[in-house]
């Protein structure tokens, strides 16, 4: 057979260009690491979230050097957690499943694009190299109030960033002549030690403490007041760790007063 | 064809240029459109899922 000069020229041509695509989809996967959303992952039955160890309280969390997982449940009409905070830089690993209904996970103007399907845990790796915030919307009809349903992707600079959490707590009264105590606990959600100070005031006293918090753990830091010195009535207390602050008052109340209430315990 | 002129042509003689034009511009307006959805709409659409390659082949 013999072929036309112009036709063995599009022949190859057309070879040509289907190789360059395969060319560029391995570049692709193999030079980029660009990967789709498999079918392989997990399932997980969407009445026993509450119960389940991740998505029971859905959280951003460390694990391992510069890598986090999030853990994230849709339901109509909103994501949780919301924000979803979490550090630039670093590798993000999204699992994403659905309370309810089918829902989407689509941050828009990225090629973050997943569906939340209730029973099953979608896994996504992705990795923000620059600080800033980033919507997250629901993209499949779920129910009335859908075109609502939307998130918030805030992503940190990486030196920003942290899993602290302070909380911090005072009987509502103390007796006078009793001990005002404030109780705070540190959380460090991160792998490393945090080594930080912790400053608190009750009234116009002021204390301050210096902790190293082990990664994963929480330690609980107490600071004691007398009644005596703050005097009778209502007084203000702030714990402060790094850019987080409690706020709360105590009441001191004379001995007389709680002698009159039944000298109750403070 | 009756009584009108025609010429036989041999098969190499046959020389439809203004084919091997137009397909020529198809082929480089398909390069061009590949190499932009591709690297400029697809991986230039940051962040992008990323991951091993063996999990998937393997799955
Ligand atoms: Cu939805």
């Amino acid at each position: 057979m013999r072929i036309h000069q112009y036709e063995k020229l599009w022949i190859v041509g057309a070879m040509i260009l289907i190789v360059g695509f395969i060319v560029t989809i391995t570049y692709g996967s193999v030079g980029l690491g660009i990967t789709m959303i498999g079918d392989e992952e997990e399932t997980i039955a969407p009445d026993e979230l509450n119960d389940d160890e991740q998505f029971g309280e859905p959280r951003v969390e460390q694990v391992g050097e510069n890598e986090y997982a999030a853990y994230v449940v849709a339901q109509t009409f909103i994501f949780q957690p919301d924000p979803i905070e979490i550090p630039a830089n670093n590798e993000i690993t999204f699992h994403v499943t659905s309370r309810d209904v089918i829902h989407g996970f689509y941050v828009p103007g990225t090629n973050i694009n997943a569906m939340a399907i209730p029973g099953q845990v979608a896994e996504l790796t992705v990795e923000f190299d620059e600080p800033g915030e980033h919507g997250l919307i629901c993209h499949e009809y779920c129910g009335s109030g859908h075109h609502t349903m939307e998130g918030l992707i805030v992503v940190q600079p990486e030196d920003e960033f942290d899993l602290t959490e302070l909380s911090a707590e005072t009987p509502d009264t103390v007796t006078s002549g009793e001990q005002v105590q404030l109780n705070a606990t540190v959380e460090n959600g991160q792998l490393e030690p945090l080594e930080t100070t912790v400053d608190a005031e009750i009234g116009d006293q002021t204390f301050q403490q210096n902790i190293t918090v082990d990664g994963n753990s929480t330690q609980d830091v107490t600071f004691t007041a007398e009644s005596t010195q703050l005097g009778v009535g209502e007084h203000d207390w702030t714990v402060t760790v790094d850019d987080y602050e409690e706020t709360g008052s105590v009441e001191v109340v004379s001995n007389e007063t709680a002698a009159a209430e039944g000298g109750e315990e403070s | 064809m009756g009584s009108r002129v025609s010429r036989e042509i041999g098969h190499d003689e046959y020389d439809p240029w203004g084919t091997l034009s137009l397909i020529v511009v198809y082929f480089v307006a398909l390069t061009l459109m590949w190499l932009f959805t591709y690297f400029v709409e697809f991986v230039g659409n940051t962040p992008t899922v990323m991951g091993m390659i063996v999990p998937v082949m393997l799955g």
